[in-house]
């Protein structure tokens, strides 16, 4: 089974596609093509995030988010960035910092796990992702690149 | 002497039910003045949005509904219109249909065990919490509801809101191996779930004796879920037409959501309902199980049915690697369907218990009119009735916070599909 694990999140809508296209980069780029290195695109996985969590020893999660900062904006979040969750759980909106506590509580996270996000602009429904984000998703996936070693060709 | 206090509860936004719904309780010297489960969802007008749409659309357009149980909904919808049309379904197809069911009971079943339910017992907020305290079974209860996902997406194309079921049959069939790597999954899975259905049964609940009709699809050889008749516990046994001339839905001012009646009285649906009616066709090995642990059927508890989800758990996935086994490929998932002009009607089981659909059609195979009545709603009477036998059972001069959460283990017994948040009730009280 494959210890690393490249995990792209999102939706269609807009740029909560940040989380895919960074993958869709890695993945047009050739980075599939290393056995032990297991990259997916995962579309609001909720609690099925967990398993994906498991069993390997390196995870680096890319996701949309939303601040107050330009839209493109890259921010990697160490654990003791992670607010603590002590909302409600429930089927619906069970988003990805549920996920990773509800991990951290089973002590189900990898040795090492590696949080991005990328600033989102507009996530209307139906809106293609703007050139910012498009723009953050592919500089993003060439630093993941280069901190796994893999030279990527464009 | 004890003071018999006045106490008003008004919990404004319910979470951890899919929609917005809130519960006020008013207790005045001593006695329960006031209990309303209010829905105030607005309505979603999924039945408006049906009308026009040719029959082909229909699967598809149902399992928008609702993100944890679509299948239940292309199911009923596809069995409506089949039998309309006159179309029969291949035994390929049939069989297929009961486990791309099953894997839905065991993710829906498994979530609300572990994610929504099972934390008010141990004494925790969230199963964060629960999972600090038991994280192998937790764990346990996340891989169980992963293989779910798994088995729908095997004839769904994908878990959430699956796109496989056509009229007629699928769209597509798994290929062998993918078969056999699940059964290899599933035959994992039974010994999990077994463990599971003793944890469940060794959790402490509440004694609470309550007497209720309970209503279920019923086959004369399976145990329902994809295809039945509707029965209750009186002794009722009719066909999914006849729906109307027993069961009444109407508005409350009080819910967005229908209220339903059977027979002007409330009544239970879902699966401690299932087990009530059809307990006796449970496999041999399951009801072993069940003698061992104790667990006695038909139950009046509804604090059995985190019970009854486990060991639906386990039918489903014994069901499933039963009507797997010797699969082949079809030469055709599905058979052609010819529409016609007139009422379908259909029912099948739900996680959540009986689901409903009535469509009339035109001769050119779109919807005139469609209804649909879900599980939920026509739980929501029973609910309140039981609200109210239940604390007063359990007891009114407990602190608020005691009452409250009595309240919320009591309306997490039915999963109602309102949900957004493990402890939903905010609480405001005025003495």
């Amino acid at each position: 089974m494959s210890r690393v694990r490249i995990l792209g999140i999102g939706s269609p809508s807009g740029d909560d596609q940040a989380g895919w296209l960074a993958v869709d980069t890695l993945l047009a780029c050739g980075m599939q093509a290393h056995r032990e290195i297991i990259v997916k695109k995962l579309d609001r996985p909720g609690a099925s995030l967990i398993p994906l969590l498991e069993n390997a020893s390196w995870v680096i999660l890319i996701d949309a988010m939303q601040s107050d900062g330009q839209a493109g904006r890259i921010q990697r979040f160490s654990q003791k960035d992670w607010p603590d969750y002590n909302q409600g759980l429930s089927s619906h909106g069970f988003g990805v910092l549920a996920a990773l506590s509800l991990a951290q509580a089973m002590a189900s996270l990898p040795a090492r796990l590696d949080l991005y996000g990328i600033e989102t602009g507009s996530t209307a429904h139906g809106d293609q992702p703007g050139i910012e984000v498009r723009s953050a998703a592919r500089r993003l996936a060439c630093a993941v690149a280069a901190e796994l070693n893999v030279s990527l060709s464009f | 002497m004890t003071e018999r206090r006045s106490v008003a509860i008004h919990v404004p936004v319910l979470a951890r039910v899919e929609g917005e719904g809130a519960l006020d309780l008013r207790i005045e010297d001593g006695d329960i003045a006031e209990l309303r489960l209010r829905i105030f969802e607005p309505p979603r007008f999924f039945e408006k949005f049906l009308e026009g749409r040719h029959y082909t659309e229909i699967p598809d357009m149902v399992a928008r509904i609702c993100g944890i149980c679509p299948v239940a909904y292309q199911v009923t919808a596809a069995q409506a219109l089949e039998d309309l049309f006159g179309v029969e379904l291949d035994p390929w197809a049939r069989a297929m249909r009961r486990v791309f069911y099953c894997g839905e009971w065991i993710q829906s079943h498994s979530l609300h065990i572990h994610l929504l339910a099972a934390p008010d017992f141990f004494g925790c907020g969230n199963a964060i919490e629960l999972a600090r305290i038991a994280p192998d079974e937790v764990r346990r209860g996340l891989r169980i509801q992963g293989l779910g996902n798994e088995l729908m997406d095997l004839f769904g194309a994908r878990s959430v809101h699956p796109v496989g079921v056509r009229i007629g049959g699928f769209h597509g069939a798994p290929s062998l191996a993918r078969i056999r790597d699940m059964r290899d999954k599933l035959r994992a899975a039974l010994p999990e779930a077994e463990a599971l259905i003793r944890w469940a049964a060794a959790i402490p609940v509440p004694q609470d004796d309550q007497v209720f009709v309970s209503v279920a699809t019923r086959h004369p050889t399976d145990y329902a879920i994809e295809r039945g008749d509707i029965g209750a516990s009186d002794g009722l046994r009719i066909g999914a037409d006849a729906f109307d001339a027993h069961f009444i839905e109407r508005h409350e001012p009080h819910s967005t959501a229908l209220f339903s009646t059977y027979h002007q009285q409330p009544y239970l649906v879902g699966p401690l309902a299932r087990l009530n009616l059809n307990h006796e066709y449970l496999p041999g090995a399951i009801r072993a199980l069940l003698a061992d642990i104790g667990f006695v059927l038909p139950s009046r508890n509804l604090f059995h049915s985190l019970l009854a989800r486990a060991v639906e758990i386990w039918l489903a996935l014994y069901e499933a690697l039963r009507l797997l086994d010797g699969y082949r490929v079809p030469d055709s998932p599905w058979v052609p369907a010819t529409p016609r002009a007139g009422v379908a009607i259909g029912c099948t089981e739900a996680p959540r218990g009986l689901l409903w659909h009535r469509y009339e059609m035109d001769d050119a195979g779109c919807v005139v009119n469609a209804r649909i009545v879900p599980p939920t709603s026509q739980n929501q009477a029973r609910i309140e009735e039981d609200l109210r036998l239940s604390l007063l059972n359990f007891g009114l001069d407990h602190p608020d916070d005691a009452l409250r959460l009595h309240c919320e283990k009591v309306i997490r017994n039915y999963d109602p599909c309102i949900s957004c948040a493990t402890h939903f009730l905010r609480l405001n009280v005025e003495r």
